[in-house]
């Protein structure tokens, strides 16, 4: 086998962030803890720098390179923009958070951009061994970013959970793929997908699926494979937190639509009915769990394993439109899950978490500014229109009762969604109406304020107008 | 002769050990980090098997992945034990109660 | 019965007890002991299949790094043995339960219906030239670059974290900093006073 150097171009951001994140990781070494405040400016150019690349090379074709083990195509540039804009988010909301309990340190930087780097190489694998490494890569640096806050108990045992079970997710994943090589004789998503077609009997294929999604159950958290969620929310440090509940969601999505769209489409009625389960699973006991939770960072991970239960349901139509419509969904929800985290971390200070629910009560008397963004964030959620989270619910409901024959899915869903609207209703009764506890003035850098501010009429703006970002949800499926 | 059955009975029985394992050790995670690998065995048993009667290499690259990937997770996970151990002086997981809800 | 065939039922039988043990016996230390026979015995079989290179690499890198790394830490840490068993009777029905359905599904799936010797036929074996090290290599090189590198970066990854999350400086600690006592100059240890000469009177 002769080497021809492989066409690098389409992995350009790629290979700038790995380049950068070497750099920062060498450069921290050099810098003073008191300046600190380097690193994180680096991390957050390189961001920056890589947004700017994969924005100027956008491309509306598929490129392959690397012999066929990375993709580029919309939908992974699409992806990794939300990928990078999300991270960026969190990155500026948790710099005065980690700094008051002294985690700012270059490794939680340098660790999340290899996080970003896992991310893109998830969203643009094209290769059961490109989804597995940037699985690990990924999944790895969460690992590690959980324990970061070494003296407390709750993060070395959510990290502990986290691990042992993201273990097990990824065996049962490994024994999916063997099996799906075994059939198929190829790691290569296209030669599968063509493979798979041509078996006569589909025993053995379903038979390695079956594993394939439980190893995405648990990385998406759908039930039941969710048990993780809560406790490495809660566990977490809030910053970490943070990047867990956003951006890798979205490399979630693009796993899930590289391994059953790209790779097993011939096998689209039996996933389905499979991911029905997941969906319906999810949407019932997060949003019923949910309810009974006294911990708002608990409380929002139930509410995270019931919006991927909404994901799922435009992924399990097997149709474009439903695709477009669930990676229009994932992008609004990180968007919403980014702003309602940010949130507790504006209300935190030094010494004082407020993760309680209690600590939201009378915040209209506090700060009306604060409660009114937590208002936006809390509705969106719960679906409520004008805002944008009513919209993903809406696209993402619109084509399940378009397909056929599952319009009882979409009414049980609807049904979840009214019942999930009284904990966020709850909330707002919460911020409204009573008196407040906690009377100390909330104070937060500058940045961080107009940050969440932003982020807030983001909500509601891409709720009054959310027809731009749709198209383009629909255009890079399309392509 | 030896079937490509033999080899994949091999490795499922394998792979349940190592699940009864992590059911039976609920309270000693040093033996379920053991399990996991146990786990990772199994699947490599698949890989390797298939890809001697497929003929085909690529299946001996993912093991060699999964090795390299198996090693870096096995730091990982032993040093979160020790951060673990530090914090609360046990890895005994019934102790492991902070997190409830 | 061949002589392969001897050797792959031999090991089996080893791979098996020992994995057996492995998620039974009491003592950690020993645990991770019958983890290496596990990996020894699977290294074996695996020769049998003609992956010499990942049967030389299972030893070498996961009973000699790996597993030594199970024992440090198992060793460092203060370990209540006792307490660790408890409970493994009141879970042993249901994980043998799950265990055993499990088997059943997997057996009756990967059993010889499907994947007997009449579907895949032994292939033949490789010519005495045959060099497995460099089929990898050839491929790992040049069609399987980009997961190589990728690779690369995951240890990495390890490296930082494994550093970060155990590295601790403990105050009290007194450390040597050697750029400091190179940099050193004659002037920061040593004053020059000039004193009048006491006089003898």
């Amino acid at each position: 086998m002769n080497f021809e150097t492989p066409n690098i171009i389409p992995a350009i951001p790629e290979i700038t962030l790995l380049s950068l994140a070497c750099l920062i990781l060498v450069v921290d070494l050099f810098v003073k803890q008191e300046n600190r405040i380097i690193t994180y400016l680096l991390s957050q150019a390189s961001l920056l720098i890589v947004f700017l690349l994969t924005l100027f090379t956008f491309t509306t074709e598929t490129q392959f390179t690397f012999s066929n083990t990375f993709v580029r195509d919309s939908m992974s540039d699409v992806l990794k923009l939300g990928v990078y804009i999300s991270v960026f988010i969190v990155f500026l909301y948790a710099k005065d958070y980690l700094r008051q309990r002294d985690m700012f340190k270059g490794e939680f930087y340098v660790l999340g951009l290899f996080g970003v780097l896992g991310m893109m190489i998830l969203i643009s694998a094209h290769n059961l061994l490109t989804i597995y490494l940037g699985l690990e890569l990924l999944s790895l640096s969460m690992y590690a970013m959980v324990a970061m806050q070494r003296n407390s108990k709750a993060g070395s045992e959510a990290a502990m959970k986290y691990f042992v079970l993201g273990a097990i997710a990824s065996g049962m994943l490994l024994y999916g793929m063997s099996m799906i090589y075994g059939v198929t004789g190829s790691l290569d998503l296209a030669e599968i997908s063509q493979k798979v077609a041509e078996v006569s009997d589909q025993k053995l294929t379903i038979f390695g699926m079956v594993f394939l999604i439980v190893g995405i159950a648990f990385k998406l958290g759908a039930v039941p494979f969710h048990m993780w969620v809560p406790d490495v929310y809660h566990g977490a440090p809030t910053s970490v937190t943070l990047y867990i509940a956003s951006a890798p969601k979205i490399a979630a999505f693009a796993m899930l639509m590289r391994l059953l769209v790209d790779g097993l489409s011939s096998l689209q009625p039996h996933w389905q009915d499979i991911l029905i389960i997941l969906a319906i699973a999810s949407m019932g006991i997060g949003n019923i769990v949910a309810i009974a939770q006294g911990n708002l960072k608990r409380m929002l991970a139930y509410s995270a394993i019931s919006h991927v239960g909404f994901l799922l349901l435009g992924v399990l139509t097997g149709q474009q439109a439903g695709y477009a419509a669930s990676m229009f969904y994932v992008l609004s929800y990180v968007l919403m899950s980014l702003g309602s985290f940010g949130m507790i971390v504006l209300l935190s200070r030094k010494g004082f978490e407020a993760d309680n629910l209690a600590d939201y009560k009378g915040l209209n008397e506090r700060s009306p500014w604060a409660a009114f963004m937590m208002l936006i964030f809390m509705l969106s959620m719960a679906g409520v229109p004008p805002f944008l989270g009513f919209w993903a619910k809406f696209a993402v409901l619109k084509e399940v009762v378009a397909a056929d024959s599952l319009l009882w899915l979409a009414v049980v869903a609807v049904i979840f969604s009214i019942i999930g609207a009284f904990y966020y209703l709850r909330m707002i009764k919460l911020m409204y109406f009573d008196k407040p506890e906690d009377t100390q003035a909330i104070t937060a850098d500058l940045d961080l304020k107009v940050a969440l501010s932003t982020n807030s009429l983001m909500v509601l703006g891409l709720g009054l107008l959310p027809g731009g970002l749709m198209a383009l949800c629909i255009a890079a499926i399309a392509h | 002769m030896i079937a490509l059955s033999d080899f994949l009975i091999l490795g499922a029985i394998l792979f349940c050990l190592s699940v009864a394992g992590i059911f039976l050790n609920r309270k000693n995670v040093i033996i379920l980090l053991m399990a996991i690998e146990l786990m990772l065995l199994a699947v490599n048993m698949n890989f390797i098997a298939f890809s001697h009667y497929l003929g085909d290499i690529s299946g001996q690259v993912f093991v060699f992945f999964i090795l390299t990937v198996a090693a870096a997770e096995a730091a990982i996970g032993l040093a979160i034990l020790v951060v673990l151990f530090r914090s609360k002086r046990t890895i005994n997981v019934d102790d492991l109660d902070t997190l409830k809800g | 019965m061949g002589i392969e065939q001897f050797i792959f039922y031999f090991f089996a039988l080893v791979m098996v007890a020992s994995a057996t043990m492995v998620i039974t016996v009491r003592n950690p230390v020993q645990a991770a002991l019958f983890l290496v026979l596990t990996f020894f015995s699977c290294a074996i079989i695996w020769m049998v299949l003609e992956a010499e290179f990942l049967a030389i690499v299972l030893v070498l890198v996961y009973v000699g790094a790996v597993m030594v790394l199970f024992l440090f830490v198992v060793m460092m840490l203060d370990i209540n043995i006792d307490r660790m068993r408890e409970g493994f009777i009141r879970y042993l029905p249901f994980g043998v339960l799950v265990g055993l359905l499990m088997a059943g599904m997997l057996i009756s799936v990967v059993g010889s219906v499907n994947f007997g010797l009449d579907k895949f036929a032994e292939p033949a074996r490789h010519a005495a030239d045959y060099n497995n090290t460099r089929e990898l290599g050839l491929v790992l090189y040049t069609k399987y670059v980009y997961p190589f590198e990728i690779a690369a970066v995951i240890l990495l990854v390890a490296i930082v974290a494994a550093i970060a999350l155990t590295l601790r400086r403990r105050p009290t600690t007194k450390y040597q900093k050697p750029e400091e006592q190179i940099a050193v100059k004659r002037d920061d240890r040593i004053r020059l006073v000039s004193m009048n000469s006491e006089k003898k009177k």
